[in-house]
C-alpha cells in the first residue's frame, strides 16, 4: 500500500494521462479559438509560496527575514548594492560614490529619471532626487524629522549596528548629489547602506501623508520604486504586487506577483505539487526527495551566511551563571541534531560565524558529554537541575528548518541531566515580538547575515545596543565584547580586523551566550518554467528577474 | 401564531442577553489585563489607558461595564485584534462570509444526497440497499474529518490533480470583495476572465465541500430512515397498504410529508455541527474562513479576537437554530403548542 | 404482542439476556464489541506491552518503514518516525490517551449527566424551568465549539481538554436522560406505584432506573465516540494534547511534515482512530437495535 501510495505521489502524470487525455484534447479541440483569448485574460503572475505575514511594509523597522525576503526587493531599490559573486559595491540609485581622505565624509552622486510606483493612493510628481535620500537616512536618527517618532523610533537594524549614533549630517550638494558626514571613520558604513534595509522612500509621499495626517498608513501602503508595486494585502492570504511600468532598470517584470502566505512546511511543498505556488521558500529536508522526483520542479540549493543558535537568556538566573551555560551546551547530541533536523543539508558550526566567511577561525566547540555537563551543573549549584522553557521558532529558515524537532531532541537530550524543559511556540511575529521583550528562559533561533562583513554576525546581534533594541536573543551585554566590535570596525586594515574578530568569536565561546549549532544551505523550490529567480549567499529574497517560460 | 412568535422573540432575545453577558464574563476569565482584554491595546501610555479606562468604565461596578460593554457591541466596536492591530469587526465582517458560503453549500448537499439516501433505506427496509447505504453511513459517521480531508487530498491533490488543495480561488484572480461570498462576487462581477475565474472557484469549493458535507450527510440519512420508518408504522400506511397501494405510492403520497417535518429541523440543527467541523477544514485547505482565523487567534492568545469570534459564531448557531424551529413550526402546527422550557 | 405459549420459558429470561440473544444475532455489532474490548484492554495495558518506551529515540534507525519493506527492521514492526521513536509502541500508548482518556470522559459524562438528568426530570416549576432553558442555550453550541471556547480560557493542553469535553458534552446527555426519566415518570405503572405509597427515593431507584440503564449505556457509546472524535480533533489542532504526548490526533499532526516520505506515521493513527470511532459507534448501534427489537416483541 505505502509503495502504491508513495508511487502514486511522485508519478500521477502517469495515472491521469490514459485518462484525461482524449477528454482534455476534445475539448481542446472545441474550444481552440476561444483559448487564446483566455490565457491573455488570465494574467500574466507569479505565485511566491511564503512562511509568514510581512510585519511592515518598510525595511527599515523590521530585521525579520520572513518580512524582508518579501518586500525589500520587490518594492524598493537601495543606493548601493553587494554583489553576490565578486563581493564588490555596486551601483543601483546612486551611480557613482567617492570617500575622502580621512574617511569621514561620503559623497553619492544619484541616478536621474528614477519613476517612483504610480498606484490608486498615490500619484508622485517628480523623479527621485536628494530630498527622497535625505528624508530616507534622516529618520533614522534626526529626532526633527517628521517620521522619526512614528513606530515608537524603532529602526533595530541600524541602531543595533550603532549607525544611528554615526551619522552627523546629510547634506545635499545639488539635486542629484547627496554627502554623508559622519562623526568617526567605520569600515562598514557601506556594506551597511548596501544592506535591504538601507532603502530609499519617496519624501513626496511622506509629506502627502503627513499633510492628510497619516502617517500611520506610511510604513503599510509603501511606495517606492522597486519593479513591483503593492496593491493589497489580505492576512494570513496573500500580497499581491503588480509590476512598476516605468521600472528604471529593465521592463520584463512579470504583470503579477502574489505572495500565498503559507506557515505550514508541508502545506506549501504540497501546493509546489499541485502547481498552485511557482516557488516555494525553504521547504524542508525532509521533503527534497518528494520535490526532486519531479521533473516540473527544480530545487535550487545554495551556500548561504547564516548561523543558527541556541541562546539563553543571561539576565535571568539560573542563566546568569556562566557554567549553567556550559553545562547545556555540554548536554546536546550535536550529531543527532545535524542528522535528524538537517538530513546532512548544513554544516556543523564551529564558531558563530559560517566557514565561508573571510574573518573565520574553528574554536574549540563543546561536545556531547552529559557527565560533564552534570558535573558543570553541580558545580554552579544545581545537582538536581531546574525547570526551564526552550522556545522555539514556529516557522522555517535556512539556519534552522524544523526547531520544533530541534526542540524535542534537546528536550530528551535534557532529561538525561535532570532538567526539565517546556517547549513554547507562538505565532512567528508574535514570537519575534516576546523575544524581543525577553520573556524567554532560552531559545532556539538564528540569523542569516545581511552583508557579507563580518561585523552582520556580531553588532546587530549580541551588542549591547541590540539588548536596548530586542534583538539580542541572550539579553547579552558585555563592554568587553563591544569593545573588541568596535576596535574592528574602528580600522581599515583587514589583518586587525580579523585578529579582533578572532578574539570576539573565541570570547563568544568562553562566555556561551549562545550555543552556534549550525549553519544551514539555502533551499528554493520553483517550477521548472520559472526563470530568473536568483538565490543569494546573504540578504533578501529578490525577484525582480523573474520570469515565467511555456510550460 | 402570533402568540407562537412573541414567545421566540423573546426567547430569542433572552439567548442573545445570556450569550453577550457569557462574552463579557470571558473578559475575566481570560488570563491577562482586563483593559487588554477588552480593548486590545497593549503598551499603552498613562494618558491612553486613562482614555480607555474613561471608554470601557474599568472603574465603575460591573453592571456599568456590562452596559458600556452591550452599547459597544451593538455599535460595532468589538475592540481590536492584538495580533493584527485592525478591529475584530473588520475581521469579522471579512471572513464570516467565507465560512458560511462553505457551510451554506455542504448543508446544500447534505440535504441533496441524505434524504433520497435516508427514503431509500426505508423503502427497502432490510434488503441489500439499505444494508449497503447504512454500512456507508456507519462508516462516513466514524471517520474523523481531518483524516478524511487529508485522504482526499493526498488522492485527489497531490495524486490526480484535479483539485487545488487550498484557498477560495487561484489567487492570481483579483477578485475584488463586494459581498465576501466568492461565487457571488464573481456573478456580481460579470463573470471576469472569460467565466475561469468561476469555474476556478468551483474548483477550490469541491473538496471542502466533500469533506464538510460528510457528517451532516450521514446525519440526514440515519435520521430520515428512522423517522420514516417510525412513519410507516402507524396504523394510517397500514390502512392504505390495506387498500392496495404500492411503496411508491404509499412513501411518496402518504409517508413522506410526515416523515420530513422532523427532518427540517434536524437540517437547521445541523448548521451549528457544521460550523464546527469547518474548523478543522479551513484550517487543512486553509480556507480564509473565520474558523480558522479563532483557532489562529487561540494560539496566539488574542483575546479580542476569540472573544469576536466566539460571539459571531455562536449569534449565528443561534439564529440559524431559530430560522429552522420557525420553518419547522410554520409547516407542523402541532409543534407551536409546546411551549418552552416546560417539562 | 407476545404469542401465546404454553411452555413459556423463552420468554421469562432476564431483560438482559434476551438484549445479549438479540445482540449476539448481529455479527458486526459483535465484531464492534471485540475490538472495543481489544482497545479497552490495549488502554489499560499499554505501557506494560510496548516494545519501547515513547520518548526513546533510537539514533541509528532514523524514518525505517514497517518491518514487511524492504528496509524494513524487525525490531521495529511499524517502523520508527524522524526521531527514530518506535512507532509501534508511541501508537499504542496512544490509545491510553485517546480511547482511555474518551472512556474517563465519557463516563463522567454519563455519571454527571444521569444525577443532574434525573434532578432536572423530577422536579418541577420555576427551578426546573432556569435549568432547561440554559440548556437549551447550551445545546445550541456544538460540543467542539465549547470546548474550544473552554480551552480558551483554560489554555491548551491534555487535561483541560478532558475537562473541556466533558463540560461540553454534559448539556446534551443531561437533556437526554432529562427526557428519559419525563417520559417513565408519565408512564402508569409509576402511577400505581405511587399510588401504592412509593416514595420519590423509591420510584426512581426501583422503578424509573432499572427502566432506563440501557438506554444510558446508548448514551454512553454516543458520548464515547463524540469525546474520542474531539479529543483528536482538538489534539489534531495543537490546542489538546501538546507533543511528544502520544495521543493520536497531535501524533498525526506531528507526523504531517513526514507524508511524503513516511506517509505510515500519517496513516496509522488515523487509521486507528477510525477504527475505535467505528467499533464504538458499532456497538452502540447493535445496542439500539437490539433494544428496539425487544420492545418490538
Amino acid at each position: 500500500m505505502v509503495t502504491a501510495m508513495t508511487d502514486l505521489l511522485t508519478n500521477p502524470k502517469r495515472y491521469i494521462t490514459h485518462l484525461w487525455l482524449p477528454a482534455i484534447s476534445l475539448f481542446v479541440t472545441a474550444c481552440s479559438d476561444v483559448k487564446p483569448v483566455e490565457n491573455a485574460s488570465k494574467t500574466q503572475g507569479i505565485v511566491y509560496c511564503a512562511e509568514a505575514n510581512p510585519v511592515s511594509f518598510n525595511p527599515q523597522v523590521t530585521t525579520t527575514g520572513s518580512t524582508i525576503d518579501i518586500i525589500a526587493n520587490q518594492l524598493y531599490n537601495s543606493l548601493i548594492s553587494i554583489d553576490p559573486v565578486t563581493a564588490e559595491f555596486k551601483p543601483e540609485l546612486a551611480t557613482q560614490w567617492h570617500i575622502s581622505e580621512d574617511g569621514k565624509k561620503i559623497t553619492f552622486k544619484l541616478r536621474e529619471g528614477v519613476e517612483f510606483h504610480s498606484t490608486d493612493y498615490f500619484t508622485p510628481t517628480r523623479t527621485m532626487n536628494a530630498d527622497d535620500v535625505i528624508f530616507s537616512f534622516s529618520r533614522l536618527f534626526d529626532v526633527y524629522n517628521p517620521y522619526h517618532f512614528v513606530h515608537d523610533a524603532s529602526y533595530p537594524y541600524f541602531q543595533s549596528v550603532g549607525m544611528d549614533q554615526l551619522i552627523r549630517k546629510i547634506v545635499k550638494v545639488d539635486n542629484h548629489t547627496v554627502r554623508f558626514e559622519l562623526f568617526s571613520a567605520e569600515s562598514s558604513l557601506l556594506s551597511n547602506i548596501a544592506t535591504d534595509f538601507a532603502v530609499i522612500l519617496s519624501e513626496e509621499y511622506a509629506m502627502h501623508r503627513a499633510s492628510q495626517d497619516q502617517k500611520h498608513l506610511f510604513d503599510n501602503m509603501p511606495i517606492g520604486t522597486g519593479p513591483y508595486k503593492y496593491k493589497n494585502f489580505l492576512r494570513d492570504n496573500l500580497v499581491r504586487f503588480h509590476k512598476h511600468e516605468n521600472y528604471w532598470k529593465h521592463d520584463y517584470a512579470v504583470d503579477q506577483l502574489v505572495y500565498d502566505i503559507t506557515t505550514n512546511n508541508t502545506t506549501r511543498i504540497a501546493k509546489m505539487l499541485t502547481k498552485e505556488c511557482d516557488i516555494t521558500s525553504h521547504p524542508s529536508a525532509t521533503q527534497l526527495e518528494a520535490l526532486s522526483a519531479r521533473k516540473d520542479i527544480v530545487v535550487d540549493k545554495a551556500v548561504n551566511l547564516n548561523v543558527g543558535y541556541w541562546a539563553f537568556n543571561t539576565e535571568k538566573p539560573p542563566f546568569n551563571n556562566v557554567l549553567v551555560r556550559k553545562a547545556l551546551a555540554h548536554s546536546i547530541d550535536f550529531d543527532k541534531i545535524m542528522q535528524a533536523v538537517f538530513y546532512g543539508n548544513g554544516i556543523a558550526a564551529k564558531s558563530i560565524l559560517p566557514p565561508s566567511s573571510w574573518a573565520f577561525s574553528a574554536q574549540q566547540m563543546p561536545v556531547y558529554d552529559p557527565e560533564k555537563a552534570k558535573a558543570y551543573l553541580t558545580e554552579a549549584g544545581f545537582p538536581n537541575g531546574f525547570e526551564m522553557t526552550l522556545w522555539a521558532m514556529p516557522v522555517s529558515r535556512i539556519y534552522n528548518p524544523n526547531a520544533r524537532k530541534m526542540a524535542e531532541l534537546i528536550q530528551s537530550d535534557l532529561r538525561q541531566i535532570g532538567i526539565r524543559t517546556r517547549i513554547v511556540e507562538f505565532e512567528w511575529n508574535t514570537f519575534i515580538e516576546r523575544i524581543g521583550r525577553h520573556e524567554h528562559d532560552s531559545v532556539l533561533l538564528g540569523w542569516a547575515a545581511d552583508t557579507p562583513d563580518p561585523d552582520n554576525f556580531f553588532s546587530p546581534l549580541l551588542s549591547c545596543t541590540a539588548t536596548f533594541t530586542g534583538k539580542n536573543p541572550a539579553n547579552w551585554c558585555n563592554p568587553e565584547f563591544d569593545l573588541l566590535l568596535t576596535q574592528a570596525l574602528d580600522t581599515n586594515e583587514l589583518s586587525m580586523r580579523k585578529k579582533y574578530y578572532l578574539q570576539a568569536q573565541a570570547m563568544l565561546i568562553e562566555e556561551m551566550p549562545l550555543v552556534p549549532i549550525a549553519h544551514g544551505v539555502r533551499f528554493q523550490a520553483r517550477g521548472a518554467n520559472i526563470e530568473g529567480a536568483q538565490l543569494r549567499p546573504f540578504g533578501g529574497v529578490s525577484l525582480a528577474n523573474v520570469r515565467k517560460g511555456e510550460q | 401564531m402570533l402568540d407562537y412568535l412573541l414567545r421566540r422573540f423573546s426567547l430569542l432575545i433572552f439567548m442573545l442577553f445570556a450569550l453577550s453577558a457569557f462574552t463579557f464574563g470571558l473578559n475575566y476569565l481570560f488570563p491577562g489585563d482586563l483593559l487588554t482584554n477588552f480593548s486590545g491595546q497593549v503598551n499603552t501610555s498613562f494618558s491612553q489607558s486613562q482614555m480607555l479606562e474613561e471608554k470601557y468604565r474599568i472603574n465603575d461596578n460591573v453592571l456599568v461595564q456590562y452596559g458600556a460593554f452591550l452599547g459597544r457591541l451593538i455599535e460595532g466596536d468589538w475592540g481590536v485584534s492584538l495580533s493584527s492591530g485592525q478591529t475584530v469587526f473588520s475581521h469579522v465582517t471579512l471572513l464570516l462570509p467565507a465560512t458560511l458560503e462553505l457551510c451554506f453549500y455542504a448543508l446544500f448537499m447534505a440535504v441533496l444526497i441524505g434524504i433520497p439516501a435516508g427514503i431509500i433505506t426505508s423503502a427497502y427496509h432490510k434488503k441489500w440497499p439499505d444494508k449497503v447505504i447504512s454500512t456507508l453511513t456507519l462508516l462516513g459517521f466514524s471517520i474523523p474529518v481531518f483524516w478524511l480531508a487529508l485522504l482526499l487530498i493526498m488522492v485527489f491533490c497531490l495524486g490526480f490533480g484535479w483539485f487545488p488543495m487550498s484557498g477560495r480561488i487561484g489567487l492570481l484572480y483579483e477578485i475584488p470583495a463586494v459581498t465576501n461570498f466568492m461565487l457571488l462576487d464573481i456573478w456580481l462581477l460579470g463573470f471576469p476572465y472569460g467565466g475561469q475565474a468561476f469555474v476556478d472557484a468551483l474548483h477550490h469549493l469541491a473538496l471542502p465541500t466533500i469533506v464538510l458535507a460528510m457528517y451532516p450527510t450521514t446525519v440526514l440519512t440515519r435520521f430520515t430512515r428512522d423517522s420514516m420508518l417510525n412513519v410507516l408504522e402507524q396504523n394510517y400506511i397500514k390502512t392504505a397498504r390495506a387498500k392496495g397501494l404500492n411503496r411508491r405510492q404509499i412513501i411518496l403520497d402518504h409517508a413522506l410529508r410526515n416523515a420530513l417535518l422532523p427532518v427540517i429541523k434536524q437540517i437547521g440543527l445541523q448548521f451549528s455541527t457544521l460550523i464546527t467541523l469547518a474548523m478543522v477544514t479551513e484550517v487543512i485547505f486553509s480556507w480564509p474562513g473565520v474558523g480558522r482565523w479563532l483557532i489562529d487567534s487561540i494560539y496566539q492568545r488574542d483575546y479580542p479576537a476569540i472573544q469576536g469570534g466566539l460571539l459571531a459564531v455562536s449569534m449565528f448557531v443561534i439564529f440559524a437554530n431559530m430560522l429552522a424551529d420557525l420553518t419547522h413550526s410554520m409547516l407542523d402546527p402541532v409543534s407551536r403548542n409546546q411551549s418552552h422550557g416546560k417539562v | 404482542m407476545a404469542k401465546f405459549s404454553l411452555y413459556s420459558e423463552e420468554s421469562n429470561r432476564s431483560p438482559l439476556s434476551r438484549l445479549w440473544r438479540t445482540f449476539k444475532a448481529n455479527h458486526l455489532a459483535l465484531v464492534g464489541l471485540w475490538m472495543f474490548i481489544g482497545l479497552t484492554l490495549l488502554a489499560m495495558t499499554a505501557p506494560l506491552l510496548a516494545p519501547y518506551g515513547i520518548d526513546q529515540q533510537h539514533s541509528d534507525a532514523l524514518l525505517l518503514p514497517p518491518s514487511w519493506h524492504d528496509e524494513g527492521d524487525v525490531h521495529f514492526i511499524l517502523g520508527t518516525d524522524d526521531l527514530g521513536r518506535d512507532v509501534l509502541s508511541r501508537l499504542m500508548n496512544g490509545a491510553t490517551y485517546t480511547f482511555g482518556l474518551s472512556i474517563i470522559a465519557a463516563l463522567m459524562t454519563t455519571i454527571f449527566g444521569v444525577v443532574l438528568g434525573t434532578l432536572a426530570g423530577i422536579n418541577r416549576g420555576f427551578k426546573s424551568s432556569i435549568l432547561n432553558h440554559l440548556l437549551d442555550i447550551t445545546l445550541a453550541i456544538p460540543s467542539l465549539l465549547l470546548a474550544i471556547i473552554i480551552i480558551a480560557i483554560l489554555g491548551p493542553g491534555l487535561l483541560n481538554t478532558v475537562w473541556a469535553i466533558i463540560l461540553a458534552l454534559l448539556p446534551q446527555h443531561i437533556h437526554s436522560v432529562r427526557n428519559l426519566v419525563v417520559e417513565e415518570l408519565n408512564k402508569d405503572y409509576v402511577g400505581a406505584y405511587r399510588l401504592d405509597g412509593a416514595s420519590r427515593v423509591h420510584i426512581l431507584f426501583r422503578g424509573i432506573f432499572p427502566n432506563i440503564y440501557e438506554h444510558i449505556v446508548v448514551i454512553f457509546t454516543l458520548a464515547l465516540s463524540t469525546a474520542i472524535l474531539d479529543i483528536a480533533a482538538l489534539g489534531f489542532l495543537k490546542l489538546g494534547a501538546q507533543p511528544p504526548t502520544t495521543e493520536w490526533g497531535a501524533m498525526l499532526a506531528e507526523n504531517l511534515g513526514l507524508i511524503y516520505i513516511a506517509p505510515w506515521t500519517v496513516g496509522l493513527p488515523g487509521a486507528l482512530l477510525f477504527l475505535s470511532v467505528l467499533a464504538t459507534n458499532l456497538v452502540g448501534d447493535g445496542l439500539r437495535n437490539a433494544l428496539q427489537a425487544r420492545k418490538a416483541t
